[in-house]
């Protein structure tokens, strides 16, 4: 046990002085979530700014309809719109298509018939689909318009706005906020474990074992009155404790993140509660077994390679594979059951996402556990021959 | 003592090595049932030309890799059987210096005299003994990988002799030095000698072997094809040189 210890200690110390290391497993998830989350908000907000501001112009044929007149004539009080008139309908289309002006508009040859006859007055709306909140703009406009003229026909009608509504829903959500917050935000938080606790162990895993080949010194080491499995304990300790701090160090990212942007108290409260210890403390008993799993996985392939970058080179696209599944957190409806509890990676995805909504089942949690452990034994005995396999670990 | 007796090593061959060695050969044999004895106080040089088998003689005396049949008594223990107690008694350099780049000198040193269990009375008495013989003292704090390659020998050979081993294995532990750094390999072997310590190196270069060894062995191509002391080998020269004598033995095998 002292050897592991020392082997561990060593490779701690070797590994924090790594300034390469250092920068992916703890700046990067540290500062990837505020970074991300503070140029998608502060560009958001200043295009939507700009947007907003911007004066729309909408060209506009109208066949001499009183209506038409009367709407435009309304909607251009509004001095964020400038509606400019056009005597043909095919320089209005070419003009859109062209982006000279942002929307055409003509109403119907009929339109001030169809509007008496108590019918729908239509008008045609020429657009790019690519420009669709200029459209929105627009439709609050017109949408205004359309209920003045609603109620005007009610109005000679003798009845109120609702004779328009015959059913009108009263909506009593029973599921508490945590719960829908869990259904569609949830899959997000595994998804961020898992694919930083895998960086976070690829580095190290690739560097104490490929890593030591090219340097020359697993031979130093091998020579030395230590057994192989306590040379592979002592490095794999450093590799699971590397990932694990790498999936943390992104959890308080992402918190910090969170308390940057501008969420409402009574959503920041439910997020605080969600990150409850019951939370992180279950989080972290199904991690564990899982960074073994990814450990034991990553051992043999930098074992088995000549050179650091031989390993990167076969690692890489391996975390394409394992971090696909865990985006099954993001597809609704697939939730922790008998079967999917048996999938790893998707197992802790879904138990993960199940705990954040508040609606855990601590029996198919344990099952992901159990089968989380199975996986790492065999994936750490798979290592176990690996690294004593002379032929691998003197490969050169 | 190092006693070593029909010594073989096999390895198998997958289809991809087949093709990377260019042979049609499942099995490649590079250790071939050789013999030999290195005594106490006494520098024993194991020669022969590249592939000859030098470096797989000395990982398996040095327990790295398991012979497939024969056996290598060291110390009175079997190098198999007893692989553990075997690394206690071994100190073992290569050319490469294989340090850990991130780690001081002070800190290289100590996690190989954890390793071995030196105790600490002994571990700040055994290092200073070599800081003061190797000069190390300045660049005692220093990382490893920031110090010039004949400072990272020093640290190496200090790594090796740490824990006072009985057996010093050498594997061509000159090859890429410069002069300076290869003087102090040459000190380290005399003075593994004056200790009493059984010592082993493996080298190509006769200038190297004539200025230390005792007793030798040549192989080529895994196989044994001269044993005897150094003293033999010169009086039965049949070439000018001791250069041209390896290459005749080697080329008469």
């Amino acid at each position: 046990m002292n050897k592991i210890i020392t082997i561990a200690k060593k490779e701690f110390l070797d590994t924090f002085r790594d300034k390469r290391t250092l920068v992916r497993m703890v700046m990067i998830p540290l500062l990837a979530f505020p970074l991300i989350l503070y140029v998608i908000t502060t560009l958001q907000s200043a295009l939507s700014e700009k947007e907003a501001a911007k004066v729309l112009e909408i060209g506009y044929v109208n066949w001499e309809n009183e209506l038409g007149d009367e709407l435009i004539s309304n909607m251009s009080k509004d001095t964020l719109y400038d509606f400019i008139e056009y005597s043909d309908t095919a320089s209005l289309r070419l003009d859109v298509e062209s982006d000279t002006i942002n929307l055409g508009l003509f109403f119907d040859e009929y339109f001030d018939q169809s509007y008496k006859a108590d019918t729908a007055a239509h008008y045609h709306l020429y657009m790019r689909a690519a420009d669709y909140e200029e459209k929105e703009r627009f439709d609050i406009l017109i949408q205004a318009e359309s209920s003045r003229l609603l109620n005007e026909r009610l109005a000679t009608v003798d009845k109120g706005p609702e004779f328009s509504t015959p059913l009108k829903e009263r909506l009593d959500n029973r599921s508490n906020q945590q719960e829908v917050i869990g259904k569609y935000a949830g899959g997000i938080l595994p998804y961020i474990f898992i694919a930083f606790l895998f960086m976070g162990c690829m580095l190290p895993a690739i560097d104490l074992f490929a890593g030591e080949k090219e340097r020359g010194t697993i031979e130093t080491l091998l020579t030395s009155p230590v057994n192989r499995l306590q040379i592979l304990l002592g490095k794999m300790v450093v590799i699971v404790a590397m990932g694990l701090i790498s999936a943390i160090v992104a959890l308080v990212g992402l918190y910090a993140a969170i308390q940057l942007m501008d969420i409402p108290a009574e959503i920041m409260s439910i997020v605080n509660d969600i990150l409850s210890l019951q939370l992180i403390t279950t989080l972290l008993l199904l991690l564990l077994p899982l960074a073994i799993f990814f450990a034991g996985v990553m051992i043999p392939v930098s074992v088995y390679a000549r050179s650091f970058k031989e390993a990167q080179s076969i690692l890489t696209p391996l975390n394409i594979v394992m971090v696909l599944p865990a985006m099954v957190g993001f597809i609704p409806g697939i939730e922790l059951t008998f079967t999917t509890a048996f999938i790893p990676i998707v197992n802790v995805v879904l138990a993960t996402k199940s705990i954040v909504a508040g609606t855990p089942d601590f029996l198919l949690i344990a099952i992901t556990f159990f089968t989380l452990v199975a996986l790492s034994a065999v994936a750490v005995a798979i290592s176990i021959k690996q690294f004593g396999s002379e032929s691998n670990v003197l490969r050169r | 003592m190092i006693k070593v007796t029909d010594l073989y090593k096999e390895y198998q061959l997958n289809k991809k090595q087949q093709k990377e060695f260019n042979t049609t050969e499942t099995t490649v044999v590079p250790v071939n049932k050789i013999s030999f004895e290195c005594q106490p106080g006494r520098i024993f040089s194991l020669l022969g030309p590249n592939g000859a088998g030098k470096t797989t003689t000395l990982r398996m005396i040095s327990t790295m890799i398991k012979p497939s049949s024969g056996s290598i008594n060291v110390c009175g223990l079997d190098a198999v059987e007893q692989e553990g107690e075997v690394r206690k008694k071994i100190g073992f350099l290569t050319g490469s210096t294989g340090l850990y780049e991130r780690l001081t000198t002070d800190e290289m040193i100590k996690y190989f005299a954890d390793l071995n269990d030196v105790p600490a009375e002994k571990f700040e008495e055994r290092k200073n003994y070599y800081y003061d013989l190797l000069d190390m003292h300045d660049f005692a704090k220093k990382r490893t990988g920031q110090l010039s390659t004949g400072m990272r020998q020093k640290v190496s050979i200090v790594r090796t002799m740490i824990h006072d081993p009985e057996v010093v294995v050498f594997d061509e532990p000159t090859s890429g030095l410069d002069v300076i750094s290869a003087e102090n390999i040459i000190k380290l072997i005399r003075n593994c000698k004056e200790q009493g310590k059984t010592v082993i190196f493996s080298s190509h270069i006769m200038t190297e072997v004539d200025l230390l060894c005792d007793d030798l062995a040549i192989i080529n191509k895994g196989n044994l094809v001269y044993k005897g002391s150094m003293d033999e080998f010169r009086s039965q020269m049949q070439a000018e040189t001791l250069t041209a004598e390896f290459i005749r033995i080697v080329n008469q095998a």
